[in-house]
């Protein structure tokens, strides 16, 4: 009798195991869909067999997962963020800047009406022209600076949101850290794998798990974000000598800037802020101050049409710095077109040698320090961030081909395949129900013996 | 490999999506017409493209100050050739008057004559361009150059260029001076001398007018010989620019158009590839539901 009461209990063990393998295949089947989810398997375990009792016994929970793996995809997806945010920062600026007519095309509009007026130089409507053609290229790179100047602050405003964001998600990883560290449930370790992902995201960096199971998060330049249960915060605040925010990571007493070194979306956003767009506004502001320069030196030299000298055809602005913004047209220029300056000094007004000199411009290296033509200066702050934006675009290309073949690898390893659990499932079932006919048989068995007695 | 039903779902999701951008991609290049609408599609040939329209901009504006120039010549022209006919006129009339058969009331009314041929002469000279410019008054073109009562010229000898393109240029006016003695004879004010000579029956004065008239021919022949070689350099350069303009055009085409036959077939293929990816899409679903 104490043997069929053993065959009981090994009886019940085995359904409460084989229960146990329903419950994780039902489980996995339940988190399919889930993002970042890691299928679990649980360990059936052989007990010592008879005569003593046998049996099974569920061991621990367990999840398919490669730290390797899952270091290579925080990579690959913080490059893959990078790229992206980098190729619609790009992108909206290049739609900004080519909308409409482009400068290059008004600088040569330009030329071309003043070549037109010197052709007829006292003819009201082809000055008028001129003067037009003046303004609409004023117009023009005043709001390409704005456009520029605007896409800049963008990044910023992005930065400024992506910050306080990444602080968040770097003190939810040293929580997981914790909640890994008590339990060491495969959902908890989930959970940080994606917190990690998350934040290699926002700001580039990599993680690694130290000996003691918990996750280490050090951004680009060695600055520690996530050190085990306690985690630094990542700060913004505006640098008064550029007028953006700088980003900090702040540690205790100790502040450390990472303006310059991070890396994913908001990696990005200061390289697009700092870099890609600065560069195009420096040029353009470099190109407003030379066209200045230029189109007045000449036009001061030679004479309006009542034979005045030292007309000026822009508001010329002091410094290179920001003249883009603050270039204007001439005042007594826009208000008159007989002060356009086509006859030479001391001429009659049919004279036409200012308005060639004038002309002559369009193919002489007076931007970039004498090293370019106007139009090809004009011509290559686009060019330069086309080529920007094929190569963002190309980075895309090429990370989400990175992360689609990690993200098989993942799946292949960690995916939840719901035939295959139905299948596990099938299995458990049919091993439960098994269990239960024996337990039943040595229940009838029991039961007989009992009445027998 | 472990496949999982969900990464079979996933890539044929996947490839349709990509299908799908290649088709929208296609189309708006067969619809547009253009291969490369913003600067990143292909830098390259952005920059080709864009310079090509710089370019085509320059050479709009010179295009049309030859063109102005051009049709100041052919104007000039027309008045010196009115001018050349006036003058042969003025001399038939003075070989008329010269003659002893004439009488002082008979040249009087070849005088009369003769001033209404001067009369033209000047207004032929004080010929306006569209824009209001006096053509033969060289730079000083805003001031009627020759006096209407006496032919004297006061406008200066100096011809306006015209930009041929933003380093060359060619001459785009004739100034009155050649019309006047620095070149030969004072043209207008002799016709009028002339005038005043059979008015007065100055016979002596008609006949030394003779020679000042055989003069005046030559000197409107060459001047007119010379305005007509400014217009031929201008027709050259005008060519030269439209040959340009059509090249410019090729090299923008041949950058940043499609080839629309090619992308036609492509957009074809490419639609075939979105319906088969979307009928595996359909067809993977089916053979994953698990109520199945």
């Amino acid at each position: 009798m104490s043997n069929l009461m053993s065959l009981l209990g090994m009886g019940a063990g085995g359904i409460a195991a084989q229960n146990s393998g329903i419950a994780v295949a039902t489980n996995n089947v339940a988190n399919a869909n889930t993002e970042g989810y890691s299928r679990e398997t649980v360990s059936l375990e052989a007990l010592i067999g008879p005569p003593l009792a046998g049996g099974v016994r569920a061991g621990d929970t367990s999840r398919y997962a490669s730290e390797l793996l899952a270091s290579r995809m925080r990579t690959a997806s913080g490059s893959l963020a990078s790229s992206t945010a980098s190729q619609s920062a790009i992108s909206d600026l290049e739609s900004a800047l080519t909308s409409g007519t482009t400068i290059d095309t008004r600088f040569a509009t330009l030329f071309s009406k003043i070549a037109q007026a010197s052709a007829t130089p006292t003819d009201t409507v082809a000055r008028d022209a001129v003067v037009q053609a003046t303004r609409d290229l004023v117009t023009s790179i005043n709001g390409q600076a704005a456009d520029i100047s605007d896409a800049r602050h963008g990044a910023d405003l992005r930065i400024g949101d992506n910050v306080p964001q990444a602080s968040q998600l770097a003190q939810q990883l040293a929580d997981a850290n914790k909640q890994v560290a008590k339990t060491n449930d495969p959902t908890a370790l989930d959970k940080r794998d994606q917190l990690a992902n998350q934040l290699s995201q926002l700001v580039g960096g990599s993680a690694r798990i130290d000996k003691d199971g918990k996750m280490r998060f050090v951004l680009d330049n060695g600055a520690v974000l996530v050190d085990g249960v306690h985690a630094a915060t990542l700060t913004s605040a505006l640098d008064p000598l550029t007028g953006y925010q700088k980003v900090s990571v702040v540690d205790g007493a100790m502040t450390r800037d990472v303006t310059s070194s991070l890396g994913g979306k908001l990696g990005a956003d200061l390289t697009f802020r700092d870099s890609t767009a600065k560069t195009a506004a420096d040029a353009l502001d470099r190109l407003a101050y030379d066209a200045a320069n230029a189109f007045n030196g000449t036009h001061a030299t030679n004479a309006a049409l009542d034979g005045s000298l030292g007309h000026s055809m822009f508001i010329a602005p002091f410094v290179v710095t920001g003249a883009a913004a603050a270039l204007k047209i001439d005042t007594t220029l826009d208000a008159d077109s007989d002060n356009l300056a086509l006859a030479g000094p001391g001429t009659a007004p049919g004279d036409n040698t200012g308005g060639m000199a004038l002309y002559a411009l369009a193919t002489a290296n007076v931007a970039s320090g004498g090293t370019e033509k106007l139009t090809d200066a004009a011509t290559g702050i686009i060019g330069k961030l086309g080529l920007a934006g094929a190569e963002a675009k190309s980075d895309v290309d090429r990370d989400s081909m990175v992360a689609d073949n990690l993200a098989g690898l993942r799946d292949s390893l960690s995916g939840v395949d719901t035939q295959e659990e139905l299948t596990n499932l099938a299995r458990f079932e049919h091993a439960s129900s098994a269990m239960t006919k024996f337990v039943s048989t040595i229940d009838d068995l029991l039961t007989g013996l009992i009445q027998a007695l | 490999m472990r496949v999982t039903d969900h990464r079979i779902v996933d890539l044929s999701a996947a490839a349709t999506a990509r299908n799908q951008s290649k088709v929208a991609e296609l189309s708006a290049e067969v619809s547009s017409g253009l291969r490369v609408t913003k600067p990143s599609d292909d830098p390259s040939a952005w920059l080709t493209a864009q310079r090509g329209r710089v370019m085509a901009a320059l050479n709009d504006g010179s295009n049309q100050a030859i063109q102005i120039g051009h049709e100041r010549m052919v104007s000039t022209d027309g008045a010196i050739s009115t001018l050349s006919s006036i003058v042969s006129q003025a001399r038939e009339l003075a070989v008329e008057g010269a003659n002893d058969t004439q009488t002082a009331t008979s040249r009087a009314a070849i005088g009369a004559e003769m001033q209404s041929l001067f009369e033209t002469a000047v207004s032929t000279a004080n010929t306006r361009d569209p824009s209001g410019e006096y053509l033969l008054a060289g730079t000083q073109s805003l001031t009627q150059p020759f006096d209407p009562a006496t032919g004297v010229y006061s406008g200066n000898a100096t011809a306006r260029g015209v930009s041929t393109d933003t380093v060359s240029s060619t001459l785009g006016t004739v100034p009155g001076s050649k019309l006047t003695a620095t070149s030969g004879v004072d043209i207008l004010p002799m016709l009028k001398a002339l005038a005043d000579a059979l008015n007065t029956n100055d016979t002596t004065a008609i006949r030394a007018s003779l020679t000042d008239l055989d003069t005046a021919v030559k000197q409107l022949a060459q001047t007119r010989g010379e305005t007509g070689g400014h217009m031929a350099v201008l027709e050259s350069a005008k060519t030269a620019h439209d040959q340009l303009s059509i090249r410019i055009s090729e090299s923008i085409s041949t950058a940043v158009e499609a080839d629309t036959v090619a992308a036609a077939s492509d957009l074809a293929k490419a639609s075939t590839a979105l319906s088969v990816s979307q009928s595996v899409t359909a067809h993977v679903l089916q053979l994953l539901d698990p109520t199945k």
